[in-house]
């Protein structure tokens, strides 16, 4: 047996066993820690043993058996330590049976809101996300993150401390606090694609582990809410980005704009499901961001060139986008797309009205917009010193090093773009 | 016992790092590809042999900040360095066996390409009683 299918089963499988162990003993941060020990125990013999009858029985069977060692062992401790212990152990408390078992989907989503509760840290949701609900070692979750194992390690421990010390219960939310934890889940999500899609620090662009990991979790939650457009939205707008990571990356880890992408290397399914998920659920209501984000990436998916993006139309969707979230980014593309749409004279006013926004007062992402806009102008002074500033500003080595050939560009007195 | 290995370099190599040229013409991509390869097969081989602590790169000196207080207030200065000052630029933290071996591991930090080229190796203390003696 290989080894792939084992990996991919377990990952599958932990969040609903550590669902299962939860619901039937509580003590979701020991729980969690027991499935971790269950899931390396077969990792390490089922390649070898084969994989049992029912793999979903035999991890619950060797979870509960951890957890019922690690809560003893902390039992013992706090008599050591004097204190009242009253926990129940698994074999001393079982759940009434409900008249129906709970499935497994709802499971997965309650460890989902658990993990991604706003009152845990955006680095704790992170790293217990991936761990309890991905299904990956605190090793690989520290490898994606260029972080130590320790740091983590610790990264983990606080999230579940923030768990216990709050009184989290594991239990679906309802009604305004479901919208919220909702939106909460998707944000997370959405941070663990974009750190994979384009990391803020070190040598290269790309970390197609866990941009692969986020939209396998969000292909989950579609799976589990299908009707749920800004689900949907999200999963999208994952597949229609991520669709164009081959071009993006030249051969020597240079950063190649959208504009000059080989578009033969776009990958044709990835748009074609992210173009159907996005159709299906864009007539469906009341239009969150992620729709529309991922409708703006689903024009640029299917120019067949770069010159043939229809800009009104992206225009038009910046313009929604706008309506519904006051963001100074946002507003810097949308400009961008007005430039591209009515003339970059047009565009540029727009990105003198952000000077002043004391939010991107350091970041390139302004002095890059003017100067791609006053390059098509032909004011080519202004465009140098513009693609300085941005790289001055940027701590991205790929985005540096593109700044500075285009200011080189326009330098060298190469008036062909 | 832990070792620190330091990483200096000026606002000038970190421009012709990132594509732009001063005195030096600006790194190629190649240059930069080839950088990173070794580094990385550097750091992979610590990690394999249970070496590594941690490694950073910090960014570029005009991204520092200097602070100081005077009369009880903070006065910040952005960007306090001159341009050629060699100034931290990364660490290589390493647990291993002596600081033969921590100074062998540091070697291979050295640039070859850069003329007097170095990297300083710095035992770290692990606590105040260490300090205390």
């Amino acid at each position: 047996m290989s080894e792939l299918p084992v990996e991919d089963l377990l990952r599958e499988l932990a969040p609903q066993v550590l669902g299962a162990l939860v619901r039937r003993y509580g003590h979701f941060d020991t729980a969690e820690d027991a499935v971790q020990e269950a899931l390396i125990a077969a990792t390490d013999r089922w390649p070898r043993d084969g994989v049992p009858e029912s793999p979903r029985r035999w991890l619950i069977t060797v979870a509960s058996r951890r957890l019922t060692d690690l809560l003893r062992h902390e039992q013992a401790r706090m008599r050591r330590e004097d204190r009242v212990a009253r926990w129940a152990l698994p074999e001393q408390w079982r759940a009434p049976a409900a008249d129906q078992p709970p499935a497994d989907a709802d499971d997965t989503l309650i460890l989902l809101f658990l993990c991604c509760h706003p009152a845990l840290s955006p680095a704790s949701q992170i790293a217990l996300t991936l761990r309890a609900v991905g299904g990956l070692s605190t090793a690989e979750v520290a490898r994606a993150f260029l972080v130590p194992e320790a740091t983590m390690t610790r990264r983990i421990s606080r999230g579940k401390q923030r768990i216990r010390d709050t009184g989290l219960r594991f239990a679906p939310p309802t009604g305004a606090e479901r919208v919220d934890q909702l939106a909460a889940v998707l944000h997370v999500l959405y941070l663990i694609f974009t750190e994979g899609y384009a990391r803020t620090a070190g040598p290269g662009l790309l970390r197609a582990d866990l941009s692969a990991e986020a939209i396998r979790l969000a292909r989950l939650m579609h799976r589990l809410l299908p009707e749920d457009a800004e689900v949907t939205g999200l999963l999208a707008l994952m597949l229609l980005t991520d669709a164009r990571a081959p071009a993006r990356i030249g051969p020597h880890g240079e950063l190649v704009p959208m504009a000059e992408q080989d578009r033969g290397r776009w990958r044709a399914e990835q748009i074609a499901e992210g173009v159907a998920l996005i159709t299906a659920a864009l007539p469906g209501g009341v239009v969150g961001a992620y729709q529309v984000q991922a409708a703006i990436a689903a024009v640029h998916d299917e120019a067949p060139r770069a010159q043939d993006t229809d800009w009104a139309q992206i225009t038009a969707l910046y313009e929604v986008l706008l309506g519904i979230c006051d963001n100074p980014v946002v507003a810097l593309n949308h400009a961008v797309a007005v430039a591209m749409s009515r003339g970059a004279s047009a565009g540029l006013a727009l990105l003198a009205g952000l000077a002043g926004d004391v939010r991107l007062a350091d970041d390139p992402r302004l002095p890059a917009a003017r100067a791609h806009l006053w390059e098509m102008v032909g004011e080519r002074d202004a465009a140098r010193e513009a693609y300085r500033m941005a790289a001055a500003r940027s701590t991205n080595l790929a985005q540096q090093r593109y700044l500075n050939a285009r200011a080189d560009r326009l330098a060298a007195g190469d008036g062909s773009r | 016992m832990k070792y620190m290995i330091l990483l200096f370099g000026s606002q000038q190599d970190y421009d012709v790092l990132s594509g732009r040229a001063t005195d030096r013409p600006a790194m190629s991509a190649e240059q930069v590809a080839a950088m990173h390869t070794h580094m990385e097969t550097v750091h992979q081989a610590l990690a394999e042999s249970g070496e590594l602590v941690d490694a950073r790169g910090l960014s570029a000196p005009a991204h520092a900040r200097r602070v100081q207080v005077r009369a009880g207030a903070p006065v910040v200065t952005d960007g306090p360095y001159p341009e050629t000052q060699e100034v931290l630029a990364g660490y290589t933290i390493v647990e291993c066996a002596s600081f033969d071996r921590a100074t062998e591991i540091a070697a291979g930090l050295v640039d070859p390409d850069a003329p007097g080229g170095y990297v300083d190796v710095r035992p770290v203390l692990d606590g105040v009683e260490d300090l205390a003696g």
